[in-house]
């Protein structure tokens, strides 16, 4: 893993210690609370419907046992016992109280952790693969090059005041886990036709109120010239990135009413100017931070396979919540956060120490956070798999739903959130326990759950997209159909009409009946049928009896 | 003239140290529970609450006050629109919450920012 150097760690404490000293001028009244706004949300400080809530950076998602048992702490002294996992491979606690929040950060720094630049209109967490670094299907591990950026892009002066937030994906596998089509630029670290490293870059995508899919501008980028062409596409961005309106103000919106192509030659004027000056990227640099993500120390067990037989349980968790390891002899393991009737993404304090201690003793200490809402030990031993697996079921986390329909992504929604409509946890538990039965039958279907337009529960890539909307001041939801964050990436299309709290269970259920029926069998997806099929079959299933 | 019965409102803002939610309250104070709220039954009175709610955020008390319409049911203010029902309730879903340790409650209500109006009937 990475590990602050001198640079690092005494930014992060200054830092800590400029928002002691805000925060304090804010309650005994020196600050507004217009002045003290954007200062807070620059430290990750929202203030949500119940309470403030502290969003904390998990840089591509990778954390390490000491890190993860310090997030334990903090939700049992400041916090009300647990934390929620979010969709942007980040945590949030949401009960803290401002007075409380620099000594968190301070406790944090303690780890080599902080929450800057987890909101405003800045670079955001750099978000990636959550299986970098150790699945078989990837041509490298794309963690050096995101802390690459995160170096690059914190506190960064030029970039520090965007047009609107600005979030970056990684991945360096052909199955994209990273979604990276739905940011603002995407990353796709591959081999380059002269063999050596380099990336596709995707910009323009994402969500919210006007999703939009990304569009690839460069599909050979020597990997020294990374940082030289971000910095290209941040500055047409910033310059051309629209501030008279928040809601055309992400760069999808540039790429789209400039063109790709218009924006791309802006990209490359640019880029060209720049290119071999301070920011190209010396071999020695990158092998400098490869070296902090070198593979540990792995050595081969006997194989899983003769355990598997006897207990059915287990053999459902291997074939759903492991994955492929590029290693001989080790696998991944997904724990999923989604137990049946669960809340997507929340874990206790108890549980964060308990995964921790399987990090320290099964996974050479890592731990990393997906942006499905899971945790994942990226290195386990196919022999140690058993006691992975029972240590997680006491714990509550062992169930074997890795990609399964109750695997439901769902923001906080209107249960905490300030922003939202309607709330997502309720419904996304009610599916789970209406459809739990039947998962291994279902197969892969991937159901996300928005609490409003802003999309952070990724309703407009769900294979089943809900989102939720006010009607007449109660919560109402629209259904969508045919999305996928993966390397297929589609946006999904509304169904039709809405349907009301007590209504929107039964209509998923619904669209499952009607896949389960017209399936050319249980090797076909629900994504590939709803691609031969059409939107028809699951409009007049949900529609045609009203 | 429009038939619809005309809307009460009270004043909802978070307090500024927990970020917690209050209503103003009898006498300027700021609380916790709604059904101790003063209630503003003509635009006046809720321009009143309004007033206060933007001193007592000037005063550093609380966070972005705003009116919240609601209804009277059985004796209980219930707000209209679901967003604030929540606000009243809390988390749906705390019950389900792995590990949830509940606040200690505040032993008091926010007290009144020095000179207040005479508080509005309730």
């Amino acid at each position: 893993m990475y590990r602050y150097d001198e640079f690092d760690a005494e930014f992060v404490r200054q830092r800590v210690a400029q928002f002691r000293d805000q925060v304090a001028r804010r309650v005994s009244g020196d600050l507004t609370e217009d002045e003290f706004k954007p200062l807070r949300l620059r430290n990750g400080v929202y203030l949500q419907l119940h309470a403030y809530m502290l969003r904390i950076a998990i840089p591509y998602g990778t954390l390490s046992s000491r890190q993860m048992r310090k997030l334990a702490h903090i939700a049992r002294v400041y916090d009300r016992g647990y934390g929620h996992f979010t969709t942007r491979q980040n945590l949030q606690f949401n009960w803290p109280k401002l007075s409380d929040i620099p000594d968190i950060l301070d406790e944090l720094a303690d780890v080599e952790m902080h929450a800057i630049q987890t909101s405003g209109n800045c670079i955001r967490n750099v978000t990636a693969d959550h299986f970098a670094g150790a699945a078989a299907d990837e041509v490298a591990d794309p963690r050096p090059y995101a802390e690459i950026i995160r170096q690059w892009s914190s506190l960064h002066p030029e970039f520090s005041w965007l047009p609107r937030k600005f979030k970056v994906a990684v991945t360096a596998a052909e199955q994209d886990r990273a979604a990276i089509q739905v940011h603002d630029i995407g990353l796709h670290l591959k081999r380059l036709a002269d063999g050596r490293l380099g990336f596709a870059v995707y910009v323009g995508g994402g969500q919210g109120r006007t999703p939009f899919l990304a569009k690839l501008i460069r599909d050979d980028l020597p990997e020294e010239d990374l940082l030289s062409y971000l910095e290209a596409i941040l500055r047409v961005y910033n310059l051309h990135g629209r501030r008279d309106n928040i809601y055309k103000a992400r760069i999808k919106i540039l790429v789209h009413e400039l063109g790709a192509e218009a924006f791309s030659a802006q990209v490359e004027d640019e880029w060209r100017r720049i290119r071999d000056g301070a920011l190209k990227l010396p071999a020695e640099e990158i092998k400098r931070i490869d070296a902090y993500f070198a593979p540990p120390a792995f050595e081969s067990k006997p194989a899983v396979a003769a355990l598997r037989a006897p207990d059915r349980a287990f053999d459902r968790w291997v074939t759903r919540n492991t994955h492929a390891h590029k290693q001989p002899g080790h696998a991944v393991v997904t724990i999923s956060l989604k137990p049946i009737g669960g809340i997507p993404g929340d874990a206790s304090a108890d549980q964060m120490d308990a995964i921790a201690g399987l990090a320290e003793r099964y996974s050479f200490d890592e731990v990393r956070v997906t942006h499905e809402q899971n945790l994942v030990l990226p290195h386990v031993r196919l022999g140690d798999l058993w006691e992975v697996y029972g240590a997680l079921e006491n714990i509550g986390l062992a169930e074997a739903n890795a990609g399964l329909v109750t695997d439901i992504i769902a923001c906080p929604g209107l249960d905490y959130c300030a922003l939202a409509n309607a709330r997502s946890i309720p419904i996304a538990q009610r599916i789970s326990e209406r459809l739990a039965r039947r998962q291994d039958e279902i197969g892969d279907l991937k159901i996300k759950i928005s609490g409003c337009i802003n999309a952070c529960g990724h309703h407009h890539v769900g294979h089943i997209g809900i989102l939720g909307v006010e009607k007449r001041g109660e919560e109402h939801y629209q259904l969508l159909l045919g999305g996928s964050g993966a390397e297929d990436a589609a946006l999904a299309g509304i169904t039709g009409p809405g349907f009301g709290p007590e209504e929107i269970v039964g209509a998923v259920e619904k669209v499952v009946d009607t896949y389960l029926k017209l399936r050319a069998g249980p090797q076909e997806p629900f994504l590939a049928a709803y691609g031969r099929l059409g939107a028809a079959p699951f409009k007049e299933a949900l529609y045609a009896a009203a | 003239m429009s038939k619809r019965t005309p809307s009460i409102s009270v004043l909802t803002a978070n307090r500024l140290d927990d970020g917690i939610v209050v209503f103003l309250g009898p006498a300027g104070a700021w609380v916790e529970s709604i059904d101790a709220a003063v209630v503003a039954r003509s635009p006046d009175e809720a321009k009143a609450l309004e007033a206060q709610g933007a001193r007592d955020a000037a005063a550093n008390l609380v966070v972005e006050p705003y009116p919240a319409e609601v209804r009277e049911a059985a004796g209980r203010l219930i707000p209209v629109r679901a967003r604030e029902r929540v606000r009243v309730e809390g988390p749906s879903i705390l019950d389900d919450v792995p590990g949830y340790v509940a606040a200690a409650p505040r032993s008091s209500a926010l007290p009144a920012s020095g000179e207040r109006e005479p508080a509005e009937a309730a």
